[in-house]
């Protein structure tokens, strides 16, 4: 696919109830609205897959943002964050043959790529000890990370994300820790007890509770897009 | 395994937050319940892109791009 297909591809239209046309959409994907006649993130996968560089460049410029935030909130430096964020791009490059839309959305593919080579680089580095102390010295000034980021008012959030964070935020403190710890530190429940000095069953039920009400929130929030 | 356990279960693998006796277990459930347990675990990784999405954007520096587009250029050539 050349790369006049990929700038003349017509995609979703802003602003509007929306449903996804994949036959086999995640039933939880919310996905950030595109201008109007921007490709897909699908078109830009396949154009990619057939070796267009520039589609790369656009779904770069599209999601750096994001995968960067994901990296950061991560690994906890931001010269680390940003040679990662490069590495992942070009595994996004290289593996883009391996993603099927049968399997999931684009987004949801680059972001399940991101983490796992977050956490492994986490675990990897001699850094882990030092971005631990950083993590606890945020988590004592900020208890709430995805609450902090919610009532920062210089920042303006789009629909989308601000509709995620309410459902976040609307879980207790104590089953977003838990799954800010399991989700973003790729903690086990038992690290996270020992962590949190909270029983193993107590981090479980903390974690089965809050996931579940994510996942039916964002399944809700769906039809409100 | 009930399917609603292997549901709530599912949510858990996606995020990597299973104990290594639970994933025998659920891998045990994942062959029985079959295309059924794959459409919804599929579903669940629809969690990661919504954690990422609640995050504040970070955008990367310029000087990011410009090399892995050059890294790219560099392997179409190869």
């Amino acid at each position: 696919m050349g790369r006049s297909k990929v700038i003349s591809s017509t995609s979703r239209k802003p602003r509007k109830r929306t449903r996804l046309t994949e036959s086999r959409a995640p039933a939880v994907s919310v996905a950030p609205q595109l201008e109007p006649g921007a490709p897909s993130d699908l078109e830009l996968m396949k154009a990619i897959q057939a070796e267009d560089a520039d589609a790369l460049s656009q779904l770069y410029d599209r999601y750096n943002g994001i995968l960067k935030a994901l990296i950061l909130r991560v690994i906890h430096n931001e010269a680390e964050a940003e040679d990662l964020l490069q590495e992942i791009f070009m595994e996004i490059w290289n593996q883009s043959k391996n993603f099927s839309s049968q399997k999931g959305k684009p987004l949801g593919w680059m972001v399940t790529l991101a983490r796992r080579r977050a956490i492994d680089g986490l675990r990897k580095k001699q850094a882990y000890a030092r971005a631990e102390e950083r993590l606890q010295n945020e988590t004592e000034q900020q208890p709430d990370a995805w609450a902090h980021n919610a009532t920062e008012e210089e920042i303006v959030l789009s629909d989308t994300r601000d509709l995620i964070r309410k459902v976040i935020v609307g879980l207790p403190p104590a089953q977003q820790q838990a799954i800010d710890l399991a989700f973003f530190q790729g903690m086990s429940q038992r690290e996270i007890a020992a962590k949190t000095n909270t029983p193993l069953g107590t981090v479980k039920t903390r974690l089965e509770l809050g996931l579940k009400k994510i996942y039916d929130g964002l399944k809700e929030l769906r039809g409100e897009l | 395994m009930s399917f609603k356990e292997f549901q709530n279960q599912s949510r858990l693998y996606v995020i990597g937050a299973l104990e290594p006796e639970e994933v025998e277990e659920f891998e045990k459930a994942r062959r029985k319940f079959g295309k059924k347990a794959e459409d919804y675990i599929g579903e669940c990784y629809g969690l990661h892109e919504a954690f990422a999405l609640s995050l504040r954007p970070a955008k990367a520096s310029g000087a990011i791009k410009e090399r892995l587009m050059a890294m790219v250029r560099v392997r179409k050539e190869a």
